[in-house]
């Protein structure tokens, strides 16, 4: 069952296309990280999803519902925390929740929903007083009512402190192994790194790249960097290492220098299962290994890759 | 029924800040003050006098809080952001346009009842009278008189995500209609028989045209049915048919209809 699908959906504001023919399939049960720079068009294909912008054209569907016919049905699935919201006036913490319970005609008591998200000691505090962090603690609070099938998280971590960050992780994990799916969009790649199963890269309207985050590692930097530092150097190494399975490259770093006269340093690009092999294959060789570290493309490196370097 | 959540969450929304509760009090205020004055100047008042006597007064105020009732209603939570929380849950643009004009509807009508039914009793007590038809007659009258404003607040709303410019157009609004309006038609007369038109009255169709505006439909329905005037140019014995306060009254009702329709057809186009 396909939990979102965006089929050549576009949105014109004027003459800027904030969202271009982008498809996108979101399988029931991952956890999607959507990516990209503020005005890529993340939250433009997020309020399409729920209604609040209409496509110029293409479709969303939420578990085949399409989100434009009714909308109400494909909302009642979905647990959200949106951006740009403001929470009511003269309404406590613990109020909002108990609407968002009347409104999904859920029973319980708000005040469990509250302690979850970690707000409780405010719970009967008026809202409009509440930090940022806390608003979106309450507003994620508010999303998990009723247990809904797909939670849509707009940059959730924003206004978050790192603790903040860390339990909203938490709670992601926690209602992706009850069974929800869970699509959060962030500028931040450290966030979406932790706990995405795939990500989707947007850049400029269009979906740039969709993959798991091993994979696009794979494709951009060829995988893993092997830095080996050895006492001495020999030419037939740099045959000895090419030679192992696994290994893309092997040269000599030019411009390395370690401080000693005679140690030098064996640039390798390889899969991630090669690193030991070489290493085995190098003491074989003869070789005095020193040291070695290994160098993972980061998604930061996929990012700029893919949106032309302004990350 | 999701819409009733809705409605109850404005119902405490409006009442709560310091203009709600204030405004609605002061509106019925003025139907209780009219029943307080009317007998000391008319020694055996009757309901129908009542209705006619308040017209004056009930067309400066009602109009005002009808206005400042509906303004707000799309365009604050717009602005502010309470919609797209709003639209979080599993709410259609209908619900939330049900919920937020029953409530305002609701406590309207409410302010504009009490004020009525307890300016009645002043004028019945001790030596009056009470036609309860017309009582009610006149309630049902100046109720959608109050929706029909309302309404033009509520469409107001919808139309802009600028609290500034919601606030500029229920004030041009309010100018226009119930201070230049009654003007216009001077004016009116003159540019039609500059074109030659008319000769120094409106014609009936002109008049007719001139007279859809709320306050006038209104003044009509009520000098109709409980001031038994039989002259002018609306109730004198050669006005047309149309001129008269059934007509008025169905144009009335459309007034409250027709703008809250367009409001809520413009919201549900349009992009949060």
């Amino acid at each position: 069952m396909t939990a979102i699908r965006t089929s050549n959906l576009t949105k014109r504001f004027g003459t800027l296309t904030a969202v271009d023919r982008v498809d996108l399939e979101i399988e029931t049960g991952e956890i999607f990280g959507f990516l990209g720079h503020n005005g890529a068009g993340k939250s433009t294909l997020i309020n399409i999803l729920l209604d609040f912008a209409r496509p110029t054209s293409g479709s969303v569907e939420v578990f085949g519902v399409d989100c434009q016919e009714r909308p109400v049905a494909a909302r009642e699935r979905m647990g959200v925390l949106p951006e740009g919201y403001d929470v009511y006036e003269d309404l406590t913490g613990r109020e909002h929740v108990q609407f968002a319970m009347e409104s999904r005609d859920v029973t319980g008591d708000p005040m469990d929903v509250l302690e979850r998200v970690g707000i409780a000691n405010d719970a009967d505090r008026d809202a409009t007083g509440y930090s940022k962090g806390m608003q979106q603690r309450l507003v994620l609070g508010m999303a998990l009512v009723g247990d809904p099938d797909l939670l849509i998280l707009d940059e959730p971590t924003s206004g978050l402190d790192p603790n903040g960050a860390k339990a909203m992780r938490e709670i992601i994990k926690a209602e992706n192994e009850r069974g929800a799916t869970v699509f959060f969009s962030s500028h931040i790649l450290e966030q979406v790194e932790k706990v995405c199963d795939r990500v989707g890269i947007m850049h400029e309207g269009e979906l740039a790249a969709v993959d798991t985050i091993e994979n696009l590692k794979q494709t951009v930097g060829g995988g893993t960097k092997l830095l080996i530092t050895t006492d001495g150097d020999a030419d037939s190494w740099v045959e000895t290492v090419e030679a192992v399975d696994g290994v893309d490259s092997a040269w000599w770093d030019a411009e390395f220098d370690g401080g000693d006269a005679d140690a030098t340093r064996l640039v390798v690009t390889c899969t991630n299962d090669a690193k030991m092999d070489i290493l085995v294959a190098l003491t074989e060789a003869g070789a005095d290994v020193l040291d070695f570290t290994t160098e993972e493309p980061s998604l930061e490196d996929l990012f700029v890759q893919y949106t032309g370097g302004q990350a | 029924m999701t819409w009733a959540v809705i409605a109850r969450k404005e119902f405490e929304d409006v009442v709560d800040p310091r203009f709600g509760k204030a405004g609605l009090a002061a509106v019925a205020l003025v139907f209780v003050l009219g029943g307080y004055i009317l007998p000391m100047n008319v020694p055996e008042p009757t309901s129908a006098q009542y209705a006619s006597y308040m017209n004056g007064a009930v067309s400066l105020v009602v109009p005002l809080f009808g206005l400042l009732m509906g303004y707000k209603t799309i365009v604050a939570d717009r602005a502010a952001g309470r919609l797209t929380l709003l639209f979080t849950l599993p709410y259609s643009r209908r619900d939330a346009v049900l919920g937020k004009y029953v409530a305002r509807a609701g406590l309207l009508a409410a302010a504009v009842a009490t004020g009525v039914l307890a300016g009645s009793w002043l004028v019945y007590y001790p030596f009056g009278s009470f036609d309860a038809v017309v009582v009610l007659g006149y309630l049902a009258v100046t109720c959608c008189y109050g929706l029909a404003f309302l309404g033009i607040g509520f469409a107001i709303s919808t139309l802009t995500t600028s609290n500034r410019v919601a606030s500029g157009a229920t004030f041009g609004v309010f100018v226009l209609f119930v201070v230049l309006w009654g003007q216009l038609r001077g004016a009116l007369a003159l540019a039609l028989e500059y074109l030659g038109l008319a000769d120094g009255s409106l014609p009936d169709w002109a008049l007719f045209l001139h007279g859809l505006e709320p306050s006038l439909l209104y003044s009509r329905v009520v000098t109709g049915f409980y001031a038994d005037v039989t002259t002018g140019s609306y109730f004198g014995p050669d006005a047309a048919w149309y001129l008269g306060a059934w007509p008025a009254l169905v144009a009335l009702l459309a007034w409250t209809v027709a703008p809250l329709a367009l409001g809520y057809a413009r919201f549900e186009a349009t992009d949060l």
